[in-house]
């Protein structure tokens, strides 16, 4: 081989990998976004709220607090489950039929799994269960079928199932499946599935799941049937063609004469979108833009959903078919809403150890309790 | 609050007692030998002048501070006496700082982590494993770093000349490049924030570097050249950090930035919020509030001595040095007092800080740059002998004896002085081979604990497996007993880790020992959580734990017997339970009772409370079974 040969060659390999090099494209990639821990659900009981209270959570004084409102009533009470610390957060799920509150403890510092409270008599007695694994940190990581069988979503991407609450309470869990699992089979290879962030039951008492798409234009929910899992919408309008959707929430609001069918939040590029499904098709709401990112979401009765935007900002939507509806800038500190009578809200502010709650009346928001919550600072450090 | 963590307190006063204690009784010892070599070279002396002084060949210039030992003659360079003398006191100022009472117990947590947090992950990672080392056994490592410091600057005084005042400089180099390394995290130089005002490259840096000139032949202080070098290297330094004082971006030309300090006046007012005498805090307030008020005018002046000094030094000439060096030491003692708050003042302070060193480091090398003539060869007292007969005729005991004889009190201050090093290096470097920690450390966090011998109370409970346990089941054991809740997020999980490693240290006597917790948790309290717990912490697969539970009744009572507290607290908190574990001897009786607070739960507190329990109970298998 002559030296000109040689160099030939090695010419051929440079532009050969300069080539490559030029032509390789960079993997898709996407930030995951998961609603916060503050939010509100309503059953059959009354009203309950999620809201984190009192310092700083470097030094492990921030704690969560459980209040209810119950059914019929104006005020709201504290009832934090006892016995474990919450500095991981708490997680809240409607019970068999609305009428009980399943509440699990995130695990924090030297606690590696998930205690769960479970209670039917607003908050006044709960009894203590175990989840042998640690719940992920997002609102919507348990959820509990109208058959009585429970869901949970793990910090690693996996579900759990419990077929009773009782079951539950005694740690006897099974899985159904993991992140790896569901992204590998066809519903979650096609949307690109790279992280799981709610548990639900469906219409029939099927388990859902819902995440995180890499595949562009695409909601990543999904229900298993007969240990297979499907993708099951929603298909989302045209224009999100081109952005990554994220489904930050999903329910299936179980009150008796309103059950409103399952309902997802959903982060598409940067707007928010609701979604119903009513057995047989999707009904997307128009888009809300994001701009200061979300503090809070939750979802109402009837299929009605909030969410606290930065700034203060508050939306609210009845129902398939309706209109987002802004409500005046919600108090300072503010950190959840919870749907109230006709239509109407709360809003939980916070304020160290001090919960302020304002009532929606007409167009402004009016003081109508306060809570002073006695934590006990420095007994999680 | 009972069952929460405490902390490490560094005034603790077993800690303080117990270093206290170490300090004195290493004194003691090195009052001896000093004393003892004394005695014997006293002798020494009056047996040789009694024989006549006939003992053959001189072998003189063996022991330090003796001429004709081939490191130069006549009087030591000025320059080299000043970093020798200054850096020698240097030494024995840390070494008395180092015996302050929180030292021990404070030097891991107030000074080694502190200086390591704003820097790299690699550096954090390095220093750490100083701080867990010293962490381990903070008295042996307090008190030898007090006799090591203090030593290296007796020795450094004591020995003016020869081989031995150059030892002494080159252990000024490795002891000052490990506080260097491991207290002062590379003196911030990877940390941000890096400034010549206060304090880099790090003081005991400068040590290093004053001990490795001082290592240096003698011949070569009597050369300008070294002093050109010296300050040549010195103005280098000043322009780099002249450069670095004036880049933009790192908060110094800004006396305030967003209504709060600026880089500088933060770090003064800082200072002067520390405990100090209130002169020195006011000082340093005002010069804060200056500082803040003519942030860019203060950081122009900062700049231009910098690089006006780094200039003149590295000229090399001696009429602009001469007056650079006073200069340098004017502003040097000013940034000392109004920057470096004398180094020492405020918090647990370890050293002077950079600047007493600066000046001495610039000032040794102006006189380095002009040395005075050389002066006449001292006469040789007795002829040497033929050099290659020399090592064996002084390895001779004869030799050896008229040589200790015949060397001077500084020489003898030497070798005392080397010792004193040695009578804090030898326990440190026993203590640092040992992988488990100082049981002090958990005698400081739970108190001493109560000798007993009182009959414990029985018990009827259920183990994690569902199977029935008392008290009177384990007998023949002995039982080491506490109580946890299985959902705790703090104190519990360190101590069950406890319990396992003490279990780990007790060997094949682990056979003959029970760990046994009791459930301390009125509502989280079946049997699925102390499997969960078990699981968590590894403990499934440790053949004599025990993690018992049953009714609230049950517990109640188990409780109430070994006076535990337990109740929910409000708000998220979680199950309150005061501490404690007990040693159950084989007969059933209660030997030790000592909190179990395992205080932060650092990897050393943890190895402390399993040492102190696996000694307990090596204790209680001792004692005899009483039927």
């Amino acid at each position: 081989m002559t030296r000109r040969a040689v160099l030939a060659g090695l010419l051929a390999v440079l532009v050969a990998g300069c080539g490559s090099q030029a032509a390789s494209v960079a993997p898709p990639s996407i930030v995951v976004r998961t609603a916060p821990l503050a939010t509100s659900l309503v059953t059959t009981q009354g009203a309950w709220a999620i809201a984190v209270m009192g310092g700083s959570a470097s030094s492990d004084n921030n704690f969560w607090q459980l209040f209810v409102r119950p059914a019929g009533a104006s005020r709201w009470s504290l009832v934090t489950p006892p016995a474990v610390a919450d500095n991981g957060g708490l997680v809240a799920a409607d019970g068999t039929g609305g009428t009980s509150l399943l509440v699990g403890f995130r695990p924090t510092q030297g606690l590696a799994f998930s205690p769960l409270a479970m209670s039917s008599d607003t908050g006044k007695n709960w009894t203590p269960g175990l989840l042998d694994a640690a719940l992920a940190d997002v609102p919507d990581a348990l959820a509990v079928g109208a058959s009585g069988r429970v869901l949970a979503l793990l910090h690693d991407g996996s579900i759990e199932m419990a077929p009773t609450p009782a079951t539950a309470a005694a740690g006897q869990w099974s899985r159904l499946t993991t992140l790896g699992a569901l992204a590998a089979s066809a519903p979650g290879r096609s949307c690109g599935l790279v992280a799981l962030n709610a548990v639900s039951f469906g219409h029939n008492d099927i388990p859902m799941a819902a995440g995180s798409c890499l595949r562009r234009g695409v909601a990543g929910v999904f229900a298993e049937s007969g240990g297979t899992w499907q993708a099951a919408g929603p298909a989302l309008p045209a224009g999100f063609g081109g952005d990554q959707v994220q489904v930050l929430g999903l329910a299936t609001p179980v009150l008796a004469n309103t059950r409103g069918g399952d309902v997802a939040l959903l982060l598409a590029g940067r707007d928010l979108l609701a979604a119903w499904w009513d057995g047989t098709r999707w009904t997307v709401s128009a888009p809300v833009p994001v701009a200061g990112g979300i503090t809070g979401s939750g979802f109402g009765s009837g299929g009605s959903l909030w969410v606290l935007l930065g700034g203060g900002q508050a939306e609210t939507i009845a129902g398939a078919g309706a209109p987002w509806r802004a409500l005046p800038p919600a108090p300072a500190g503010t950190v959840t809403l919870a749907p109230g009578a006709g239509g109407g809200y709360d809003a939980l502010a916070v304020s160290g150890s001090v919960l302020t709650v304002w009532r929606l009346a007409s167009a402004d928001w009016a003081k109508v309790q306060v809570i002073h919550v006695p934590i006990v600072y420095g007994s999680s450090s | 609050v009972p069952g929460m963590n405490s902390g490490l307190n560094p005034a603790d006063p077993t800690l303080v007692a117990a270093f206290r204690s170490a300090l004195l009784h290493q004194g003691a010892i090195a009052l001896i030998i000093v004393a003892f070599l004394w005695l014997l070279w006293a002798t020494a002396r009056t047996w040789r002048s009694g024989a006549g002084n006939g003992s053959g060949p001189a072998v003189r210039g063996w022991w330090p501070g003796r001429p004709g030992n081939g490191s130069g003659n006549g009087s030591e360079p000025a320059g080299r006496r000043l970093l020798r003398t200054g850096f020698g006191l240097i030494w024995i100022l840390d070494g008395l700082l180092q015996a302050q009472p929180k030292m021990a117990g404070g030097l891991a947590s107030q000074v080694i982590e502190p200086s390591a947090v704003t820097s790299p992950a690699w550096v954090q990672h390095l220093v750490n494993w100083g701080g867990t080392v010293w962490s381990y056994h903070p008295i042996t490592a307090g008190a030898a770093s007090v006799w090591i410091q203090v030593g290296i600057g007796g020795w450094l005084i004591i020995a003016a000349h020869g081989p031995w005042s150059r030892l002494a400089g080159l252990a000024s180099v490795a002891w000052g490049l490990v506080v260097w390394v491991f207290g002062e995290s590379f003196g911030g130089i990877f940390a941000p924030g890096l400034s010549w005002l206060t304090g880099a490259p790090g003081a005991v840096l400068l040590y290093a570097v004053a001990g490795a000139l001082i290592a240096l032949p003698e011949s070569a202080w009597r050369s300008p050249r070294l002093g050109r070098l010296l300050l040549g290297g010195i103005g280098l330094f000043f322009i780099g950090m002249a450069v670095l004082q004036a880049w933009p971006g790192r908060g110094y030309w800004q006396g305030t930035i967003g209504g709060k300090p600026g880089t500088l006046a933060g770090m003064v007012q800082n200072m002067s919020s520390t405990p100090q005498p209130h002169v020195v805090s006011s000082l340093l307030a005002d010069f804060g509030s200056f500082a803040a008020s003519n942030g860019f005018a203060v950081n122009l002046v900062v700049v231009i001595v910098l690089a006006g000094m780094g200039a003149i030094f590295l000229s090399g000439r001696p009429a602009l040095v001469r007056y650079a060096v006073w200069f340098g030491i004017v502003f040097g003692l000013a940034d000392w007092v109004l920057v470096q708050d004398l180094g020492f003042l405020g918090g647990l302070g370890t050293d002077p800080n950079s600047m007493i060193p600066m000046m001495l480091l610039f000032s040794a090398g102006y006189l380095a740059l002009t040395p005075a003539p050389l002066e006449a060869p001292a006469a040789q007292a007795e002829p040497s002998a033929p050099a290659e007969a020399d090592w064996r005729q002084r390895l001779r005991p004869k030799a050896l004896g008229g040589t200790f004889a015949t060397a001077s009190a500084r020489s003898v201050g030497a070798v005392a002085a080397l010792a004193v090093i040695l009578v804090g290096a030898a326990p440190m470097a026993a203590a640092a081979a040992n992988r488990t920690a100082d049981p002090i450390l958990a005698l400081a966090i739970a108190g001493n604990s109560a000798a007993l011998d009182v009959p414990a109370p029985g018990f009827q409970l259920t183990d994690q497996e569902g199977q029935p346990v008392s008290l009177a089941s384990l007998r023949g054991k002995v039982v080491l007993m506490t109580f946890l809740d299985p959902v705790c997020t703090t104190d519990c999980p360190i101590i069950g880790a406890e319990f396992k490693e003490a279990g780990v240290l007790l060997g094949s006597a682990d056979k003959d020992v029970e760990l046994v917790a009791v459930v301390a948790n009125p509502t989280y309290r079946a049997v699925e959580f102390t499997q969960a717990f078990d699981r968590e912490e590894g403990l499934s697969t440790v053949p004599n734990w025990l993690y018992l539970t049953g009714s609230l009744g049950q517990l109640s009572q188990v409780w109430r017997q070994y006076g535990i507290t337990v109740e929910n607290l409000p708000a998220g908190s979680m199950s309150a339970h005061n501490d404690l574990a007990v040693v159950i001897d084989r007969s059933g009786h209660i030997r030790e009772e000592v909190g179990a607070d395992p205080g932060p739960g650092t990897a050393s507190t943890q190895s402390s409370f399993s040492v102190l329990l696996s000694q307990y109970a090596r204790q209680a298998l001792a004692s005899p079974v009483s039927s």
